[in-house]
């Protein structure tokens, strides 16, 4: 028996220690504070970076509070923990009387209820009490809600009712947040995030893991067709240094054979069997090359060339030349190659190549003329890679949250009883009361409003 | 020519604030209309330059320190004109329009030329994203300033000297019922902004909840927020103890808009630095 008891009052503390409030306002203030930490404290940096900034004993002490990982430690996931099974338990303790409240509505005024209400009036009517519920119930029905009739002895109960909902918005508000969690427990097992670099005109089957430290196989490839870097330009048409757009050109391979294609940009990634590719960075691989044209003076291509910088291409027949200079915007005339001809026997001249003018090297009257294509730069684009199943969850959560408080903070439960009695005078005695459970200066307008008009009623 | 229209603006908000001063000083209802009139055509120049900017720069005038000072000070003097308007707390705008005055003024002295937008930042999320935070931050600047003027009557009633303090400030429940009305307005706004935020992360970086400091400090005040709430809706914290977390709760929340920015490497830096 003794023991009996104890169990179930140890039960009861822990019961109430989880349904507290106070634990409830404690963990959010505590995930606060530590939260704090974790932003003055830089996250995920190399080892090499903590040491610099920290003595030894501070990094150790850190290192053993898992401050450089704080937000995935074990100590604040057990924060996390606390603060779900608070929420649910708060929850399971007050759902059940909140459903029996709305199920089971107080229908009756009797002298306790209205003891308890904010709002009562009462007066007096002459006439038949039937004759007064009946109009009375009709004036309900048109501002709060067509009303319950419960007949009590002589007296005649009239209980309407109106947003119960806003009961549960607090409900709706505290399961959407588990709601999310559960989204991201599922995101993190079932899921992984990673990053690959891939060079244009490559195709990878393989994505590393953001750490680096392992690689996950995907089912099929991915190829950069192009790689495009567009910058802004300024008023007169050329280009400046401001960077508009990244994009990526890529194509989905099944067995080799492309199944989408997509030019992914910042903020519109591509996605495909669930795992998602978002353009993230870019680098250029390898060195740019000038492309130049080798044309004869009617206009037919003898050659095109790729010239890197500094290294002399030969053309047969005619000589040798190396690009030695490239200018974006040449004497304001946009972008130009500077190259060195030599020919046999002739001293070394410096020609000037416009993009924009691809004839212009005509004039020298020569055997053949030069034309500069532009510059043709290889990139690789980095991509950070992504299959995440809880995300829609997360959003439904979101979303629910969202409802939830709206429910709770916008709507009201609006109660209103009449009670209709025979008075020792012979007339009928007419009680009138009324409760909000939320914005009460504003239902006590209405509550006004309603008696008047219940008292201008006439039979 | 923003920073000069700007600096206009700026000059109709000290007017009013000077006049709601006046008005606190003097009782005298001529001054907090006028004042109100000031603060009027104030937030009306202040959102001519916002929609000529928007034309100017081909996306929502948002995105660097500038921008968004300004934006933050003129959705201030404007809860507080809807506020004015529901409540008729004239003596509120002694303590609003300063504010509204101090971060249009601090925004003038930002470099203010037209940037073009970088990529990162050319989503359809960026206008809801931020406006949604900056109209739930300026809320709870109104619970700031009522926050305050509960602690200052509050002090004037224990005394109880009922006297030049008390007469113009508003009664201690009128306060409380803004505290709590700001309170259900700011949080769901606070909610949506870091909700949109999250989307928004999702479709430019793959994850919709990195811990960047931006992000956490954000959270942070929602848990401040969200501590008052429960604190007043169920153990029954009003007055004192609401007024004090609300002015906790914006300072969280300035420190989320500037602190973050200014102090704390993260991906949002850009938003201000850059610019």
């Amino acid at each position: 028996m003794a023991d009996d008891k104890r169990d179930t009052s140890t039960m009861d503390k822990v019961w109430n220690f989880f349904t507290s409030l106070k634990l409830a306002i404690t963990v959010l203030i505590i995930m606060a504070v530590a939260s704090i930490f974790g932003t003055i404290i830089e996250q995920n940096q190399p080892i090499e970076k903590y040491r610099q900034v920290y003595e030894d004993w501070a990094y150790h002490l850190l290192d053993r509070l898992n401050m450089f990982d704080m937000y995935h430690s074990w100590w604040f996931l057990l924060l996390l923990v606390l603060f779900t099974i608070n929420l649910a338990c708060c929850t399971l303790d007050r759902l059940p009387r909140v459903l029996k409240v709305v199920r089971n509505p107080k229908t009756t005024l009797d002298e306790n209820l209205e003891k308890t209400l904010g709002q009562v009036d009462r007066w007096k009517k002459k006439g038949s009490l039937d004759a007064w519920a009946d109009k009375y119930a009709e004036a309900m029905g048109k501002t709060i809600g067509k009303p319950r009739v419960t007949k009590n002895g002589d007296a005649v109960h009239l209980y309407a009712e109106k947003g119960v909902v806003s009961r549960f918005g607090v409900y709706v508000t505290h399961t959407s947040i588990i709601i999310i969690f559960i989204g991201a427990i599922v995101g993190n097992v079932l899921g992984f995030k990673g990053f690959v670099n891939i060079l244009e005109g490559q195709s990878i089957r393989q994505v590393s893991t953001p750490r680096g430290d392992r690689s996950i196989d995907l089912d099929f490839a991915v190829r950069c067709n192009k790689f495009t870097l567009t910058y802004y330009t300024d008023e007169h048409g050329h280009q400046t240094q401001q960077p508009k757009e990244y994009a990526s050109d890529l194509s989905v391979l099944e067995n080799g054979r492309e199944v989408l294609r997509k030019k992914i940009v910042v903020n519109d990634p591509l996605q495909y069997k669930g795992i998602w590719f978002y353009q993230s960075s870019y680098g250029q691989a390898g060195a740019a090359s000038a492309k130049v044209a080798i044309r004869e003076p009617g206009g037919a291509l003898v050659t095109g060339l790729s010239l890197f910088a500094g290294q002399p291409v030969e053309i047969p027949g005619y000589g040798r030349i190396t690009g030695t200079d490239y200018q974006p915007n040449y004497q304001g005339l946009g972008p130009a190659l500077l190259v060195t001809l030599e020919k046999a026997g002739q001293p070394p001249s410096q020609l000037w190549l416009l993009e924009s003018r691809p004839d212009f090297d005509r004039q020298r009257k020569d055997r053949y003329y030069l034309s500069f294509g532009g510059l043709s730069q290889a990139f690789y684009t980095g991509l950070q890679v992504a299959k995440d199943p809880g995300v829609n969850v997360v959003w439904v959560g979101c979303t629910l949250m969202v409802i939830g408080l709206l429910i709770a903070f916008f709507m009201s439960h609006q109660r209103l009883w009449v009670r209709l009695s025979p008075s020792a005078d012979g007339r009928v005695d007419v009680v009138l009361a009324g409760s909000a459970s939320k914005n009460r200066l504003a239902f006590e307008k209405k509550f006004e409003k309603i008696q008047s008009d219940m008292k201008a009623v006439a039979i | 020519m923003h920073i000069v229209l700007l600096k206009v603006t700026a000059l109709f908000y000290l007017v009013g604030a000077l006049l709601y001063l006046h008005f606190i000083v003097t009782l005298r209802e001529k001054g907090a209309k006028l004042g109100r009139m000031f603060l009027l055509i104030g937030v009306i120049l202040h959102a001519v330059g916002f929609a000529a900017r928007y034309a100017v720069a081909g996306y929502t005038p948002i995105t660097n320190l500038f921008e968004s000072l300004s934006f933050f000070a003129m959705a201030i003097v404007a809860v507080f004109l809807v506020t004015e308007l529901r409540y008729h707390l004239r003596t509120l705008g002694a303590f609003i329009a300063p504010l509204g005055f101090g971060f249009s003024i601090l925004a003038a002295f930002q470099p203010g030329e037209v940037v073009r937008l970088a990529p990162a930042l050319n989503s359809y999320w960026l206008p809801i994203h931020v406006m949604l935070l900056f109209l739930g931050d300026a809320v709870f600047a109104v619970a700031f300033g009522a926050g305050i003027m509960y602690l200052l009557q509050e002090k004037e009633v224990k005394r109880k000297r009922l006297g030049a303090i008390f007469k113009r400030l508003p009664s201690l429940d009128v306060l409380d019922e803004i505290n709590y009305r700001c309170l259900t307005v700011g949080f769901p706004l606070l909610t949506l902004g870091i909700i949109t935020g999250s989307i928004w992360a999702e479709y430019a970086w793959g994850s919709y909840w990195s811990w960047d400091p931006k992000e956490t400090w954000s959270l942070i005040t929602w848990f401040l927020y969200a501590a008052l709430l429960h604190g007043r809706l169920t153990v029954g914290w009003r007055g004192r103890k609401a007024a004090i977390l609300a002015i906790v709760g914006f300072c969280a929340v300035l420190f989320t808009f500037l602190g973050v920015n200014l102090l704390l490497p993260g991906l949002h830096s850009y938003t201000s630095l850059s610019g």
